[in-house]
């Protein structure tokens, strides 16, 4: 609705990298791969060792997701483009904003996971959690799939 | 082979897709058509991305008629939701 009602939208000009925009597009997409490999392992019954293993290397995707947009950040902000600047950023920033708090959600959900793995007893009770985790994660990722085209493509 | 190695195999072939379908998009939001044509055959590209992660990576596919039903009502009611908000742009009273 912002968009249609401006006639002369903004856009970056230029000021949003389609490469680091790809990258961190191609880093969650891939940890919601991880993660559901996680989820695949300990339904199999594999040794706990692996689910962990998945878990980390979501954990890592994600928090190389965040780093990654808090360099976007930095420049941003570096160069003087803050929310009021213009529509666009006060978009940019809310819609991304809002985003990087649930990835960081997701994070330390994942987090709480993989510290439950590491007692067998208490594992056993809540592995299902593990579901629930990732679940949650790919809902993160689902709205990265519609952000990444909307602020850095059109 | 095991259904375990099976899933494995299926969740490296959506991410293959993944990937795949989002530097689709990157290349065609770069060809010299109309943007309207871009913006609609992009979010298209982001529709297939978002259902391939509902239906594999989050079991949806697997799970019981029940739970898509649950899953697709909101999304219906969505669409209705945004068709009001914008015909507002399009119908002047």
């Amino acid at each position: 609705m912002l968009r249609l009602s401006h006639v002369q939208w903004p856009g970056s000009e230029g000021h949003l990298s389609v490469p680091v925009g790809t990258l961190n597009t191609f880093l969650l997409i891939g940890s919601s791969m991880t993660i559901v490999m996680a989820l695949a392992a300990a339904q199999a019954q594999q040794p706990i060792a692996s689910v962990r293993r998945w878990l980390v290397a979501t954990v890592v995707l994600g928090s190389l997701f965040l780093g990654i947009k808090g360099f976007e950040y930095s420049t941003k902000l570096a160069h003087g483009i803050v929310p009021s600047t213009n529509v666009f950023w006060s978009c940019y920033y809310t819609l991304t904003g809002f985003h990087a708090v649930h990835v960081l959600g997701g994070i330390v959900f994942n987090l709480v996971v993989l510290g439950w793995t590491r007692q067998a007893m208490l594992w056993q009770g809540l592995r299902h959690r593990l579901e629930l985790a990732g679940l949650y994660w790919h809902f993160v990722d689902i709205v990265w799939i519609f952000l990444f085209p909307l602020l850095y493509l059109f | 082979m095991s259904s375990a190695h099976s899933s494995t195999r299926t969740y490296l072939a959506i991410w293959g897709w993944l990937a795949g379908l989002m530097l689709l998009g990157v290349v065609l939001a770069e060809l010299p058509i109309p943007k309207l044509w871009i913006v609609l055959m992009v979010l298209a590209l982001s529709s297939i991305k978002a259902l391939l992660v509902a239906l594999y990576y989050m079991h949806l596919k697997m799970d019981r008629r029940l739970l898509l039903f649950v899953a697709v009502a909101p999304l219906v009611l969505i669409l209705l939701a945004l068709s009001v908000v914008f015909s507002s742009h399009f119908i002047q009273l």
